[in-house]
């Protein structure tokens, strides 16, 4: 999540509207989700690890570490689709028969499988394309031009500033622990987390404190407004998402 | 020259919990002056300054901008907060955009300026503190000097007729605090009232025109620094040391150094300028 923040703030994309970035990496979620064929999913992978890769210039591993966190859970659950078990045994496309017991893959399950796998992965991609080129401020300045609640977008403007606060704060803690030796048992261990957990409690009610202070020093009656940077809008951004999407939306018509 | 711009009198302000921060103080503010509060930690300087903008309301007392009463209201608060900037202590409790530029318009946009002239706020308040550069930065990659920067440039940014520092210098290194004394500086030519809190001692010594020195929540002298510092049983009470400069002032006197009619050095330069070339070695 942290190394996720650090590229959205450093990245060759950086300068673009996030607008524009969010259109495409939405839009081209949508086409990978909607799409009944496995060639869509499939693009959409290819293009954005592109886009994420040669675009935003970021570094091929971590593009790769970040898809390998899904691929855990999307495994287990492509397998179960596509694998069977059964007292009959026909039917199967490749089985294994055990004491009347046949345990295989049904063709048309395997391409569900397959199919449930592209689309998740070329769906995840989207996300990872517009976390790793656009910071979250510039997100919710997007959504705050959507008019989404100010209450939602204000929220966010916090927690997103405070988990970075915490963290700071439980990392601190737990380095001040570990140098007195808190974690040297599973005893120890458990103690000093609960009274890292204690400790930061304490902390959050000190810091809104604080928090409120020092923005009613500066004026603030119950609105957080704040400007954000302008970004350059290109047509041709749009123009190359226009180019992306047509192409895509015309496949999957063509594939009903 | 001594027309009041803030003034504390009779303020008593004691915390929920019982413990009382401040008791009769009584604390005039002149417009351009720069006034240092000395105090030890826990002497109640934070405390006084939460006063001074109207965040904490006194138990008893009042504080006077301009002549009058200041007014909880929330409209005219708000008018006060416009006059009187504090730059907090702590830069991460000030921060809370996670954006350099967004957090640096949040002043001057609740003040009710258009967007042009906050837009040029922002950028000029950035050249100020040198923080141009930093932008695009989101604030939780900033180093502590460069998170001070930014939340002064926060106030510098709604152009406050009172800027109040809070510990300004503590944790940052040699270059930034110089640095920030240059901001100092330019604000003061610029005609600012500025109040400034610390405990070292060196520095309210040779930046402020008056000084007050707080013990315990209590305002235990004021007056010109020369004549403060130079009194050992009050920098003693208040847990102070005196400052490097006119330590050594005094020892030089006493050794026979330096004449008794030697004016008191402000700054170390004052000090090396008063030290005579020993004879024999004179040059230019």
């Amino acid at each position: 999540m942290i190394a996720i923040d650090a590229y959205a703030y450093n990245n060759k994309l950086k300068s673009v509207h996030p607008a524009e970035k969010s259109l495409f990496a939405m839009l081209t979620m949508g086409m990978c989700l909607t799409s009944s064929t496995m060639l869509t999913p499939f693009i959409v992978l290819v293009l954005m690890a592109g886009g994420i890769v040669f675009k935003a210039g970021i570094p091929t591993r971590v593009l790769i570490r970040l898809l390998a966190i899904p691929m855990s859970f999307l495994l287990i659950s492509v397998l179960t689709i596509a694998i069977s078990v059964s007292t009959d045994s026909s039917g199967f496309w490749l089985a294994q028969t055990v004491k009347g017991f046949t345990i295989g893959i049904h063709y048309p399950d395997l391409l569900t499988a397959a199919n449930l796998f592209l689309r998740s992965l070329g769906a995840v991609s989207c996300l990872y394309f517009l976390a790793l080129t656009t910071p979250i401020t510039e997100l919710i300045a997007v959504l705050h031009t959507l008019k989404v609640p100010f209450i939602i977008t204000e929220l966010m403007v916090l927690i997103y500033r405070f988990i970075f606060v915490f963290l700071e704060t439980a990392t601190m803690i737990r380095r001040a622990q570990y140098s007195r030796s808190g974690y040297v048992s599973l005893k120890s261990s458990f103690r000093s987390m609960s009274r890292l957990f204690s400790a930061l409690l304490g902390k959050v009610f000190v810091k809104y404190q604080d928090l409120y202070n020092t923005m009613a020093a500066r004026g603030y009656n119950g609105e957080i407004r704040v400007l954000s940077q302008k970004r350059p809008i290109s047509l041709r951004n749009y123009f190359f998402i226009a180019g992306i999407e047509i192409p895509l939306i015309i496949l999957n018509l063509l594939w009903r | 020259m001594s027309e009041l711009i803030l003034e504390a009198v009779n303020l008593e302000y004691s915390y929920p919990d019982g413990t009382s921060a401040l008791r009769k103080v009584n604390l005039q503010v002149q417009k351009g002056e720069r006034l240092a509060i000395l105090g030890s930690n826990g002497a109640g300087k934070s405390t006084l300054f939460m006063h001074f903008n109207g965040i904490y309301r006194p138990n008893s007392g009042f504080i006077k901008y301009q002549g009058q009463d200041i007014s909880y209201k929330k409209q005219d608060l708000i008018e006060l907060r416009k006059k009187v900037g504090i730059v907090f202590q702590d830069p991460d409790s000030q921060l809370f955009s996670a954006s350099v530029w967004q957090d640096i318009s949040f002043g001057p946009l609740n003040l009710g300026l258009s967007e042009e002239v906050v837009i040029e706020r922002v950028k000029q308040a950035m050249l100020d503190t040198e923080t141009t550069d930093l932008e695009d930065k989101p604030t939780h990659l900033l180093s502590y000097g460069q998170k001070k920067r930014v939340s002064i440039a926060g106030v510098l940014a709604m152009e406050p007729e009172v800027i109040i520092f809070d510990e300004p210098t503590a944790g940052m290194d040699p270059r930034h605090s110089h640095e920030f004394m240059q901001i100092l500086e330019k604000l003061s030519l610029e005609g600012k009232t500025i109040i400034l809190s610390t405990h070292d001692v060196d520095l309210a010594y040779s930046w402020s025109d008056r000084l007050a020195i707080m013990y315990r929540g209590e305002i235990i002298a004021h007056g010109l620094p020369g004549e403060l510092l130079t009194r050992p049983e009050i920098v003693k009470r208040a847990d102070l040391t005196i400052p490097w400069l006119i330590e050594t002032h005094t020892e030089l006197v006493k050794k026979g150094w330096l004449p008794s009619s030697a004016p008191l050095p402000k700054t170390k330069t004052d000090l090396f300028q008063n030290i005579p070339a020993k004879s024999g070695q004179q040059s230019a």
